[in-house]
């Protein structure tokens, strides 16, 4: 009977649970805990007209030892903590004394109601038993609050407060409900005054040891992610067993469980996300949030389950309908008063449309359920009664509350919080400012937030890091670099989406600077005059002046690389519980990655110097072709090539194409000159045999591999149609070796090798064959980690290593190395000395315009 | 929004309260050179606190910043404070400065070579201050020509006032950040 009923108990969970996920309509208006109480309504209604008696609810037991600690962990886990402290004030005002004051006001306005003889004479209860329903209904639940809240999208600050009390207010429950409930097992007759004073010093006890055990677990789990470096498979676990541990410590000890995993959580994560790999980390990021979202979806499910079982409860109109209207009334009343007197030392002030979100924000959950299931039908007479009211208040909180906040919300024009892109800019002056404002109290002595923030922050550099990081993730743990390097990736990442075009690279970093799309005029301009100044951009050719003998061997490098299809790099196919071997496909991804993400940087550099459009600089590459041809063909000049003498005059800019080496270097050295060099590149007979070729450039802005129809150009000069052959060679053959994942990587390849210019020069004719080398040259890019010469420019470069980088844990953490290479290789840049430029080809740079 | 409308009220009830704020900050004040500065200021004497005073507080020794925030705060730039500067240095901190106000003395601490605009190497030895020099001299240049090309919108390759001004405006948390309540 229970078997096939859970089957299909399951079977229609998850099969509802895509219908919501499908209609966006529903979820959009309604939230999604409504739907899953009142799918849970639905089951249990099912369950019971099949099986006849309920056969399932919530188990107190199942919700506080498993279904609650992965929502704490994981709001405490991902809690903002900047923002957490900085309100701290005010969420634990909101969670102690709001807490408080709701529970006493309801607990007595109900036992005045039932003096009153408004309720039901089966009501028994005295004054404790209202105090324990009170104490137990009054307070906001964290996993309510959290799932209706994070679908309204409110502003940080009103969703911190709220939530923060939500969680924080669990001490000031427990030690209520407990004292109360042993208040009632004693019976009124005995409590002594020092019962009162055990429960006042409890609720510090609770509090603060709940505290104090979250921060020793928080400690170790630090301690101990920082010597995981070996195994690194079960650095996840180690995260989600050490906070449960200390959840299942604290409830041991019955202190507070829920401000144990919360603490926990928040101090840990600074120094375990230090520690972990960059695997881990996402691995605790999705199974955290898996983890959380299913027992939220669990709960609420069996919220409406258990509210079908009609043994359990006694209906009381009066009880329900005070009940609801005091925890509503005395929630605002609450809310209001303390936010007066917060508001005089809060510097933006809770306006009145804050307190009227957070009154109706105030939810009661599971939490509550739990409790109230847990209390004993043989001291508290009226048990049924409360299990009623409570389920009522559960529904009404949850379903009417949680559906008419968002209209609300948006009714009242409350701040919204915008998810405007995280800037440089901001990170930077939060710091500075923050170490300004330390600094102007520190001379005013005057022990603000600021000053102990400072104080803090100085203690947690000087001993707590240096004690619970791994010295590489102290060191590499600098928060302004972070940022950059997170909004480069970011950058990557989605221009790696947009298709990885070299043109929707410039289209991608402009949209923020809408100001500068209409510069045109000024930008060529600019244009010109910045290219004044050529310089040679290319690294490897000046730092490394080979022997002949040197030449030739990579020469035949080359080529033989470039004509041997290498297969993939073969792992061990062993199976090991504690290690994963990287995968073939992400090492491909990455490949493809970090290509893209040089031909991004290069583009970025060049776009923004030149500080033209996307669309101006088509235009101007679009001239820049036809003036090209013109000058190609020999023409006379005519009206266009006049206007365009005076570019001509401009020095000449290099512009070479290389394999993917030097367009790493190239993406790194032109960080420090100005003019904009969309490519440059090296072809590999120029290593060879070092000679200069003179020559004009041919932009082709489709990556597309098919030759173009032959020009007049082509036709008159030999190596156009060379070229054009060469090209159709090699992408027929390489598009059969590269897998499909590279094709992109590949084709932009292409396309910057068809850029190539074929120059008109004097050393015409048999050189341009050679063209064919770079060609084959970028095929073995996916495995270029091989070759010792081409990973160089990958690694971090050595005057960077020898700046103080601790190297002695990279060596193992080959694939977080790798993650940082596209980005660290931007790093060479600069050491190029404009001497090497006459080994280059040379271009006029109006050419290229 | 809060802050225009803030001022004209909390003013009025603060006027009582300024006053002896003054008297604190001006006992603060005294309390850092007893031997200098007298307690009858009812001439106007011209006293001034050595830079080395403040900057050899204890509290301060770690601070990057404390000697730029003398240097912005004296009246002539070099880091000797009178009571005014003093006084000076907390009023655009309080509540009641208006944001351009805090906004204009913040990009003045940022300009190190007085110049009127925020450069590259203005932004560096920001930078250095911040990381305490931990980072080598290519990732700083990195982060400061990002720092600019993010905020730069006249795009001359420094950070005038309006720039700067343009993007604390975005940043929602500026004057929440950039306040100090005695």
């Amino acid at each position: 009977m229970l078997c096939p009923c859970a089957c299909l108990a399951d079977a229609l969970i998850f099969l509802f649970l895509l219908v919501f996920h499908l209609s966006r309509k529903v979820t959009s208006v309604v939230p999604e805990s409504c739907l899953l109480i009142l799918l849970g309504l639905g089951l249990g209604g099912i369950v019971l007209a099949v099986a006849k008696k309920a056969e399932y609810q919530l188990e107190p037991n199942m919700f506080f030892l498993f279904l609650l600690p992965p929502i704490v962990l994981d709001s405490g886990y991902f809690m903002p903590s900047r923002l957490f402290f900085d309100n701290i004030g005010a969420i634990l005002t909101y969670a102690v004394v709001g807490t408080l004051w709701n529970s006493f006001a309801t607990g007595t306005a109900l036992w005045g109601l039932h003096r009153a003889g408004l309720m039901d004479p089966g009501v028994e209860a005295g004054l404790m038993d209202f105090l324990l329903f009170g104490s137990l209904i009054s307070a906001v639940d964290p996993v309510a609050v959290l799932a209706v809240f994070e679908e309204v999208h409110v502003n940080e600050t009103l969703f911190i407060i709220v939530f923060g009390e939500s969680l924080l207010n669990d001490a000031v429950t427990v030690v209520l409900y407990k004292v109360f409930n042993s208040f009632v097992e004693l019976g009124p007759a005995h409590i002594h005054a020092t019962d009162y004073v055990k429960g006042v010093a409890s609720f510090f006890l609770v509090s603060l040891g709940g505290t104090a055990v979250g921060l020793l677990f928080a400690f170790l789990l630090a301690l101990i992610t920082r010597f995981t470096k070996r195994v690194r498979i079960i650095e996840p676990l180690f995260v989600f067993l050490l906070a449960y541990v200390a959840y299942l410590a604290a409830e041991m000890v019955s202190l507070s469980a829920i401000l144990a995993v919360t603490f926990c959580g928040i101090c840990c994560k600074k120094y375990v996300e230090a520690n972990i790999s960059q695997k881990s980390r996402t691995t605790v990021k999705y199974t955290m949030k898996t983890l959380a979202s299913s027992s939220e979806t669990i709960i609420f499910m069996f919220l409406g389950i258990s509210a079908v079982d009609t043994s359990k409860w006694t209906w009381d109109t009066a009880l329900v309908l005070g009940t609801l209207f005091f925890i509503l009334l005395f929630r605002a009343v609450g809310v209001v008063l303390q936010t007066y007197v917060l508001n005089r030392f809060r510097l933006i002030p809770l306006d009145r449309i804050d307190q009227v979100v957070m009154s109706y924000g105030g939810l009661r959950g599971a939490v509550a359920f739990a409790l109230v299931i847990l209390l004993d039908r043989e001291k508290v007479k009226a048990k049924d009664y409360f299990v009623a009211t409570t389920i009522v208040v559960v529904f009404f909180t949850v379903i009417v509350q949680g559906l008419t906040i968002k209209p609300l919300v948006t009714w009242l024009k409350v701040k919204r919080s915008d998810h405007h892109k995280p800037t440089l800019n901001e990170e930077l002056h939060e710091h500075a400012f923050d170490h300004i404002l330390a600094a102007v109290e520190d001379i005013v002595g005057h022990h603000g937030y600021h000053y102990w923030r400072d104080k803090w922050e100085q203690f947690d550099k000087k001993y707590l890091s240096q004690l619970l990081m791994r010295k590489s993730a102290y060191r590499l743990r600098d928060e302004i670099w972070d940022v950059y390097y997170k909004l480069n990736i970011r950058d990557a990442i989605s221009f790696v989406d947009q298709g990885g075009h070299v043109h929707s690279a410039a289209k991608l970093a402009l949209p923020s600077m809408p100001s500068r799309t209409s510069m045109s005029e000024s930008s060529v301009t600019n244009l010109l005059r910045e290219s004044g100044s050529g310089a040679c951009l290319d690294l490897q050719v000046i730092d490394t002046v080979r022997s002949r003998r040197d030449k030739e061997d990579a020469a035949m490098h080359h080529v033989l690389r470039g004509s041997l299809y290498k297969p993939r790099r073969r792992y061990k196919a062993s199976y090991s519980r504690h290690f994963i071997s990287p995968d073939k496909q992400e090492r491909q991804d990455k490949e493809i990655f970090r290509q893209n993400m040089k031909r991004r940087l290069e583009t970025f550099k060049s776009t923004k110097h030149n500080v033209c459009s996307s669309k101006s600089k088509a235009r101007l590459k679009e001239k820049g072709r036809k003036k090209k041809n013109i000058s190609l063909t020999k023409e006379t000049p005519n009206g266009k090539t006049h206007r365009n003498v005076p570019w001509q005059d401009a020095a000449p800019v290099l512009v070479m194409v290389s394999s993917e080496e030097e367009e790493s270097d190239s993406s790194e050295t032109e960080k420090e000159d100005d003019e904009g060099i969309v490519f440059v590149a090296r072809a590999t007979d120029e290593v060879l045999q070092g000679k200069t070729t003179p020559g004009s450039l041919d932009v082709c802005p489709s990556p597309c591999i098919i030759p173009p129809s032959p020009t007049l150009a082509e036709k008159e000069l030999p190596w156009k149609g060379d070229q054009a052959d060469l090209a159709v060679y090699v992408s027929s053959e390489t598009t059969k070796i590269v897998p499909v994942d590279m094709q992109k990587a590949w084709n932009q390849s292409i396309s910057s090798l068809e850029s190539i210019a074929s120059p008109p020069g004097i050393e015409s004719g048999p050189q341009h064959r050679r063209f064919a080398c770079p060609v084959l040259e970028e095929q073995p890019q996916s495995a270029s980690q091989v070759m010792p010469e081409q990973s160089s420019c990958f690694q971090f470069p050595s005057h960077i290593s020898k700046s103080g980088r601790s190297q002695s844990d990279s060596s193992p953490e080959g694939p977080e190395q790798q993650e940082l290479k596209p980005l660290m290789a931007t790093e060479e840049q600069g050491r190029v000395p404009p001497s090497a430029e006459p080994r280059w080809l040379m271009f006029n740079r109006a050419s290229h315009l | 929004m809060r802050w225009k409308s803030k001022p004209p009220c909390s003013q009025k009830s603060q006027e009582p309260t300024s006053l002896s704020l003054c008297l604190r900050l001006f006992h603060r004040y005294r309390d850092l050179a007893p031997q200098l500065v007298p307690l009858d200021y009812t001439d106007k004497p011209a006293v001034t606190l050595p830079y080395e005073l403040i900057g050899s507080m204890p509290e301060l020794k770690d601070n990057p910043f404390r000697q730029r925030i003398a240097e912005v705060f004296s009246e002539h730039g070099d880091g000797n404070m009178t009571l005014d500067d003093f006084l000076d240095m907390f009023s655009v901190l309080s509540e009641m400065a208006p944001r351009d106000l805090k906004a204009y003395y913040a990009f003045k601490i940022y300009d190190f070579n007085n110049d009127d605009y925020i450069c590259k190497s203005d932004l560096e030895k920001t930078v250095n201050k911040l990381t305490r020099n931990e980072l080598t001299p290519e990732e700083i240049s990195l982060v400061c020509e990002k720092v600019i090309y993010e905020a730069d919108v006249d795009n001359d390759g420094k950070l005038s006032l309006a720039d700067f001004q343009h993007m604390i405006v975005r940043a929602p948390d500026f004057l929440s950040t950039f306040h100090i309540r005695i």
